[in-house]
This record gives C-alpha cells, sequence and structure tokens, in this order.
C-alpha cells in the first residue's frame, strides 16, 4: 500500500495512492422521512474481488430488493482502531438505522457505539458481541470447504495441494482442516501445504505466499484469503486454483475450480425490513448450506463431470445431515486419533480448533 | 523559464502564498468535482464541516489528530539533521508493545503510577528500536532510510507473533472469545489516560502529550548546544565534524529521540484508544508513513507539526465522511492529494522563485 518516499515524494504518493474507482450517478435525493437509512463498513475496497465484493454485491441485493424504502450507503478502507468509532458517528449523524460492520476489529466499536445510540440498529459479521440493539452474523464455512477441498483433491495429480492461509486462528485451521479431508476424500492420501500470510487482504503478499507453494511444488492451490491474487499466481504456472469469499472465475477461468462463497444479500433484506417493520430483534445468525447462507461458487469448466457429480451428491448429504466432515475417526498430524470412530467433534470444538488433522503440512500456532 | 532560490523572501509572500495555494486547491478540486458529476460547494462545504464543524468533529478530529502529531515530530526531529528515519510506523509499534506490557504489569496499581509507566515504557522501546538504525548508520555506514523501513516489517511479524503465533505475555489466554479469535489482554481502566473535557470537546491526554513534546523539540533544537548541533550537522555535515562535533553520537541520539516520539504515539494509540495490543490494527493505520507526510508540509517546524497534524486529521476524518456509493474512496484520495500538493508546491514557491528568460536563438 503506502510506501515510504521523500518530501513531494510522498505527497505525490498520496495523489495516486488509489486512483481507480469511477463514478456514477449524482447523489440520491435528501432523505425526506421516505426511506430508511442502512449503511456498510468495509475493511477493503469494494473492489477486492472477494470478501469485501461479496458484501457489497449484498448492499446493492438490498437496494434492488427493497428499492424506494432504503437509502444506501458503504465506507471502505476503514482502518481497525479509532478511526471506526469515528465513521460510526459519521454515519449515525448523517442518519442511518442500520449499520453493518464487516469485519471482527470492528467489534469494539460497535459495541461502544450500540451503548451510546439505543435508537440505531447495529450489525457485527463474524464477532460474538451481543447488545439488545447489536445483533452478530456469519456462516458454517466449513461445510462448503469440505466441498471446496473434493474439487481441489480430483484436480491435482500427485496430492500435493498448497493453501494460502491468513492467520493461524480457529477460524481459518478448520477451513484448511475442511479442504484437506474434502481432498483426501476424492484423491487419498493427499496433502495440503500451509503457509501464513498474517493479513485478511493484502495482493502483494498473498501472491507471494502462494508462489512458494507453486515453488515447493504443489499442483494445486486454495486460499483462504480476501483477494484473488493466489489465482493469479497460479495462471502464470497453469496450476488448478480454488477461490475464496466470491465467484471469481473471471480472474482466471482455464484454471478455476469453486469456492466458499457468503451470500450475504438475502439475510441484509431481512434485516433492513424487520429495522423498517419495526421487528428487528437482536440475535446471533449462523447460516449454512441449507439455507442458502453459504454455497460454493458455480464450478470451473476444467472440474471434471465426475467431480462435480461427486461434490453435488456430497453437498445434499451435508444439507440432509447424513454426512458431517468432523466426525471420527480423525487423527492429528502426528497420527494420533483426535476424534475417534463414532463420535463427532461438537461446536464449540470446532471454534476454538487449534489442532491439523493427517495430511495438512504446516504449524497451526503460525509459522 | 527558470527557478532559483530566493535571497531574502518577502513578508507579504508568507500570507500571500498559503490562500492562493489553498485557492488553487480549491479550485482544482471543484474541476474534478465536476468532471466526476458533484456539487463542488456541497461537497467543499461537507468537507470543511465534518472535519471541523459538526458536533463531535472537531473531537473526532483530534483522536485522528494525536499519532499524526507525534509521528510527525518523529519525522521532523530526524529529518531536520538529514537523517533519514523512515521507521516511525515500526517505532509506533514497538512503543505500543511497550507500553501495553507495562499497563499489564501494573494493573493493580494506581493511575499516577500506571500511566507515567506506560508512557516511559512506550518512549523507551521506541527509542530502541528507533536507536538499531542509528547505530547501524553512525558506526557500519548502512542507508538508514533502508534499514529503518525494513524495521517495521520486523516490528509488524513480532506484534503478529506476540498475538498469534504465541502464548506470549501480551496475549489474553483465559477466555473463551479469546480462544476464538486471538486477542490481546485487555487493560483495566486505571490504565486508560484520562481525557480532557472542554463542554463538548474532548481533548485526548496523548494530544496533550504531543503538544508538550513538540514544544520541548523547538526548545530543544533552538536554544540548546545540542540543537545547535543537530541544525549545523544537518546544513553541513562536513563543517560540523570540522568544528568537533560528535556526528555518529549525534545520528544514535537523533534517531533514538525520533523513535521515542513515534514510541509515544504507539503508547497513546494503548492508553487513549485501543487498550488493548491490536496487531492488524494497528499496522493498517499507516501513522508511521503519514507522519513524513506531516513534518514536510510543516517544513520540520516542530509547532508547526502541530497545526499541520490537526489539519490532516480532519481531512482524513472528512474524506470517510464524503465517501459513499457514488464518491468512492479513490476519489477522496485524489480529493486529499490535491489539497497536500498545493500546499507544498505555495511552500516551493515562498523559498524560490520562478523567472521568465527569452530564449537565446541559436545563430542560423
Amino acid at each position: 500500500m503506502k510506501r515510504p518516499a521523500l518530501f513531494a515524494v510522498s505527497v505525490m504518493a498520496l495523489v495516486g495512492l488509489s486512483a481507480c474507482g469511477s463514478t456514477t450517478s449524482q447523489a440520491s435525493p435528501s432523505a425526506s422521512a421516505g426511506p430508511i437509512k442502512a449503511a456498510w463498513i468495509y475493511v477493503g475496497p469494494t473492489t477486492d474481488g472477494g470478501w469485501t465484493t461479496a458484501h457489497d454485491k449484498g448492499r446493492k441485493y438490498v437496494e434492488q430488493q427493497l428499492g424506494s424504502k432504503v437509502q444506501t450507503t458503504f465506507k471502505e478502507n476503514v482502518p481497525e482502531g479509532p478511526q471506526v468509532s469515528q465513521v460510526i458517528e459519521d454515519l449515525v449523524r448523517d442518519g442511518n438505522k442500520i449499520i453493518f460492520a464487516t469485519s471482527f476489529g470492528f467489534q469494539d466499536a460497535m459495541d461502544a457505539a450500540a451503548k451510546a445510540h439505543p435508537n440505531v440498529f447495529f450489525e457485527q459479521a463474524t464477532g460474538y458481541k451481543m447488545e439488545p440493539n447489536l445483533a452478530e452474523y456469519f456462516g458454517a464455512a466449513e461445510d462448503a470447504d469440505y466441498l471446496t477441498g473434493m474439487a481441489l483433491g480430483a484436480a491435482s495429480k500427485k496430492g500435493k495441494i498448497g493453501f494460502v492461509a491468513p492467520f493461524p486462528i480457529p477460524e481459518v485451521i478448520r477451513e484448511i482442516n475442511a479442504v484437506a479431508l474434502g481432498a483426501q476424500a476424492t484423491h487419498p492420501g493427499a496433502t495440503v501445504q500451509v503457509v501464513w500470510t498474517n493479513t485478511w487482504f493484502d495482493p502483494t503478499k498473498e501472491k507471494q505466499a502462494a508462489q512458494s507453494l507453486l515453488s515447493a511444488g504443489v499442483d494445486a492451490i486454495g486460499q483462504g484469503q480476501d483477494s484473488p491474487a493466489t489465482g493469479d499466481a497460479a495462471k502464470a504456472v497453469g496450476i488448478p486454483w480454488s477461490g475464496y469469499d466470491s465467484d471469481q472465475t473471471q480472474y482466471a477461468p482455464d484454471i478455476w475450480q469453486t469456492a466458499t462463497v457468503y451470500n450475504w444479500g438475502p439475510y441484509y433484506t431481512k434485516r433492513v425490513q424487520a429495522a423498517i417493520d419495526g421487528t428487528w430483534k437482536s440475535g446471533s445468525y449462523y447460516g449454512n448450506l441449507a439455507d442458502g447462507f453459504v454455497d460454493i461458487a458455480p464450478f470451473g469448466k476444467s472440474v471434471s463431470a465426475d467431480a462435480q457429480a461427486a461434490i453435488n451428491a456430497k453437498k445434499q448429504a451435508l444439507i440432509s445431515g447424513s454426512f458431517y466432515e468432523f466426525a471420527g475417526p480423525l487423527k492429528d498430524q502426528s497420527g494420533a486419533v483426535k476424534v475417534p470412530s463414532g463420535s463427532k467433534l461438537q461446536l464449540t470444538d470446532i471454534l476454538t480448533m487449534d489442532w491439523f488433522v493427517q495430511g495438512v503440512i504446516g504449524n497451526p500456532k503460525g509459522a | 523559464m527558470r527557478i532559483e532560490r530566493r535571497l531574502t523572501t518577502p513578508r507579504w509572500l508568507r500570507v500571500v502564498v498559503p490562500v492562493a495555494s489553498l485557492l488553487a486547491a480549491l479550485v482544482l478540486a471543484g474541476v474534478m468535482e465536476l468532471a466526476t458529476g458533484h456539487d463542488p460547494i456541497a461537497t467543499t462545504s461537507r468537507l470543511i464541516d465534518r472535519g471541523f464543524f459538526a458536533s463531535g468533529a472537531l473531537s473526532a478530529t483530534l483522536v485522528t489528530a494525536t499519532p499524526l502529531l507525534l509521528t510527525g515530530l518523529a519525522a521532523a526531529a530526524a529529518f531536520r539533521m538529514l537523517t533519514w528515519n523512515i521507521g516511525a510506523e515500526g517505532q509506533l509499534v514497538m512503543g505500543a508493545v511497550g507500553a501495553s506490557g507495562a499497563g499489564i504489569f501494573l494493573h493493580d496499581q494506581a493511575p499516577v503510577l500506571i500511566i507515567p509507566a506506560m508512557m516511559a515504557a512506550g518512549g523507551l522501546t521506541g527509542a530502541a528500536w528507533g536507536a538499531i538504525p542509528g547505530l547501524l548508520r553512525a558506526y557500519f555506514n548502512t542507508n538508514e532510510i533502508i534499514t529503518s523501513l525494513m524495521l517495521n516489517y520486523v516490528a509488524g511479524l513480532v506484534i503478529s507473533y506476540l498475538i498469534f503465533d504465541s502464548h506470549s505475555y501480551w496475549r489474553d489466554l483465559s477466555t473463551f472469545t479469546a480462544r476464538v479469535f486471538p486477542q490481546g489482554k485487555y487493560l483495566g481502566p486505571a490504565a486508560s489516560w484520562p481525557a480532557l473535557g472542554a463542554g463538548s470537546l474532548v481533548i485526548p491526554f496523548g494530544f496533550l502529550v504531543g503538544v508538550v513534546s513538540a514544544a520541548g523539540l523547538f526548545v530543544l533544537y533552538r536554544y540548546t548546544r545540542f540543537g545547535y548541533e543537530v541544525r549545523v550537522i544537518g546544513d553541513s555535515r562536513a563543517a560540523g565534524r570540522y568544528a568537533g562535533m560528535r556526528i555518529n553520537r549525534k545520528i544514535v541520539a537523533v534517531m533514538a529521540l525520533s523513535g521515542a516520539l513515534a514510541g509515544l504515539g504507539g503508547a497513546s494509540q494503548i492508553g487513549d484508544f485501543r487498550h488493548v495490543l491490536d496487531p492488524r490494527g494497528l499496522q493498517q493505520a499507516g501513522y508511521g508513513y503519514a507522519g513524513i507526510v506531516v513534518a514536510a508540509l510543516a517544513q520540520l517546524n516542530p509547532l508547526a507539526v502541530i497545526l499541520v497534524a490537526f489539519l490532516l486529521g480532519g481531512l482524513t476524518n472528512a474524506g470517510y465522511s464524503l465517501q459513499g456509493p457514488d464518491f468512492p474512496a479513490g476519489l477522496v484520495g485524489i480529493l486529499q492529494g490535491l489539497i497536500l500538493f498545493c500546499a507544498l508546491a505555495g511552500e516551493l514557491l515562498v523559498r524560490y522563485r520562478v523567472r521568465f528568460r527569452r530564449l537565446m536563438v541559436a545563430p542560423a
């Protein structure tokens, strides 16, 4: 992002900081009792091609569904910390009645704002704090991650899969475990090699991490990052790739497999509508494959018909509950049995998962 | 056309140039707003209103200005001697590590003890981190631009390691939520720095620390022997050497001083605002790099740094306020850049003048 330079150069850098993005129409008509104002706070740019793009698609879906009943806005590239409190205050000042924050690091500021503004509804993605006017929402990605893993396993010839991962935290560890188990279902003995980037969104770092895996000899690659930079690296060497957060086919159609995607739009619409109707209630929503909140992206053209059929069958089994990926027998990296046959992991175990299943190459403590 | 240095600067120019460059910025910004289909007057008035005049805006501006003030001073302190400390980013991060460590260690003590200890710890760790490139420069002649910059990345890895990759003293391991998502230990209310209220205006304690530091730095560089030597070495390293000044020691001292100021900025982030060591948020904000811009606009004058940090804080906040579906972050960045660019270009006109001369026509 920002690179330091001397005096004038630093200012010039500011000028050119991000000369992307185009404008659309003139600002919408001023608020006159009519539409409810809804706002979204993003940690990255809406053009990140992944996490934030998916949320912004959800925002546009709300506009489409509710039309003139709603007036939406968003703030992008908001750094976690004191800045977000000010952004929230500014949104409240503008008369926004429901505010969605889409990064875990916004949680403390959202909690404080919820207490200070009892007449505004707050919604925090991926967090856990709740107030009468602060709700939480997220989805069980691991089921879709398992299906993504199946695609990677089927695409890999040698069974050596790479994974570009953000942080060694339970959310990501269970994602990697699900991918590994899925890959082993379609390619027995497959391994998943992990590189940590310590960032959600940094295309340069993500690409470097992907390149290091590719030069280590992986022949299929997945990611838990916010941008499609991993696909950019894989495209250069023609290695099958699965993305994350959004349908990213367009970035590398020839190598695209699938991805875990979140379908935020219907949830957002439901919540804004509830705010309009006065029926909004706090709560903690955890969407899944069955209700369509979590899904896999459309398959790429290189995914074989057999693999597609197997994945679709498994998806139905996950939805009906006849299959669960974290059921025993499960072994950890050392080969020791973690979950014996006949038992399965509970929600608490999954939420605090800090160990890798057999076949994952990497350190669940990072580095 | 030639640009040449002014021997004397007329007094009227000091007034006219800032006003003219501000007008130029507004005109340029207006052209751009028109070109992208926005009302220039509405946009500009919203920019000013949300930066400084709306209810609560001034307090918010001070919050954003606080780290910029301290990193701006850090850059000004080093640059005055032509010592290029690009490492305020990492020094701020290490200052936050030191201050939160002190806050956790002294958690059951009284605020009168905890708060000065946090400031001291933040300043010292920042100074130590800044002294590393200083020592390398002084005794191994390495380029401090590169070493101080690289140490920013090292500091980023250190802070990530402390919270994400280890069971360190800073990491909270006790609660269930901390097992779901790794986080630092939250400091108790006794470690919260007091905010000064004046009516609806809230002044962060760190901002006052910054103002006092600016005054201290001004006095140090203007009226002491140390400051005199720094200025001499900055103007001419050779002259300093011939005069018998100990340049190597000065480099280490100035880098440590610069690091201490940035470290105080990190301590203020913990004590004033975050109350927890937050690896992602601290790195994402980029306060260290922004401090370079602040120092440059302030002409390295510590007192001017206060004003510039304040204005830049308002401009940053107002920028987020402008943003929306029809006003992308990139356009906001361009607007902010235009204003800064005009301010800097104006300063050039104060010190240099443009002369038009007829071109010599070569004989046929």
